[in-house]
């Protein structure tokens, strides 16, 4: 199961124009609505590879997540027997840190979308 | 701050010292783990790149400065909070690299589970081996004893100097490597 960091929900701006001050009512009242772009969830993934050892991918999910040992361990074992693992998901630019974070150690991380998946 | 010193076998390990550097020259200009970033900006990920590539060289640099004239003398080398780090992800990016250009006839199954026998491979292959299991065990044995460090940061980045390590000073002499039987 993914960690998820609590995030903003996405912006919904509801604007209304009720009409005007002039006395003459408006033939059709114009109602538009403004929605922000949600931009997330983003996932990081972690996809495996036969190279790096379990506990330097466990130390790995520690520095850079912050994860307990048992919750790096639980990640590390999925992409170990699974080849991936979503280890975060959220906006888009904490997940892009996290990914450099993650290349950075000579991870193979990569980012994935709703839209994309 | 927690040290340790490893002492290493020089018949051994000066050898794969040769195939060490002429992979970390080439990770000079080459990322060590694949970089899949289809869906990041073209100019963002042009940065993102050699981000990545300057710190790998400042990995590489450590690691490979380890092996400097004193340790052709005493074939020591020494570990602590100030490099653990740079260390376990140098090793990390040259097996990569030694995997997938001097090793890449083995199967995955091969490489993960150890079992290979230097007498099952072919000459050209036992010391880019030999070099992967090398730089694996250095990691495991930094991980072992430094892995709280690693998670702390170096002391030279941290807010506050004074917090030592919770065991005190402390340094650890080893016998990795020492002999060969």
């Amino acid at each position: 199961m993914p960690v998820t960091l609590p995030v903003l929900l996405p912006g919904r701006t509801p604007l209304r124009e009720a009409g005007t001050r002039t006395g003459v009512a408006p033939a059709e009242v114009a109602e538009t609505e403004t929605v922000l772009a949600p931009q997330g969830p983003w996932r990081v993934v972690v996809i495996n590879d036969p190279v790096n050892t379990m506990s330097y991918v466990v130390l790995v999910f520690r520095k850079v997540f912050g994860f307990s040992e048992a919750l790096a361990s639980k990640h590390m074992m999925e992409v170990h027997e699974r080849g991936r693992s979503v280890v975060w998901s959220g906006l888009r630019e904490q997940a892009e840190l996290y990914a450099f974070a993650l290349q950075q150690w000579h991870l193979t991380a990569v980012l994935e979308s709703d839209e994309t998946h | 701050m927690k040290r340790i010193e490893v002492k290493l076998s020089l018949p051994v390990v000066a050898p794969l010292l040769d195939l060490m550097k002429a992979s970390s020259d080439v990770l000079e200009a080459q990322i060590a783990a694949p970089l899949t970033l289809e869906d990041i900006d073209a100019d963002f990920r042009d940065e993102w790149k050699a981000e990545l590539l300057k710190g790998q060289h400042e990995e590489l640099h450590a690691l490979m400065g380890l092996f400097n004239s004193d340790f052709f003398v005493n074939g020591v080398v020494a570990f602590d909070e100030e490099n653990a780090e740079v260390i376990v992800r140098a090793c990390s990016a040259l097996r990569l690299r030694l995997r997938r250009h001097d090793l890449k006839v083995l199967d995955d199954e091969q490489l993960e589970s150890g079992s290979v026998d230097l007498e099952d491979i072919t000459v050209p292959l036992q010391k880019p081996y030999m070099c992967y299991v090398f730089l694996g065990t250095i990691q495991e044995l930094v991980i072992q004893h430094l892995d709280s460090a690693i998670l702390r940061g170096p002391a030279s980045e941290r807010s506050t100097g004074s917090d030592d390590d919770e065991a005190g000073d402390d340094d650890e002499r080893g016998g990795f490597g020492d002999k060969t039987d």
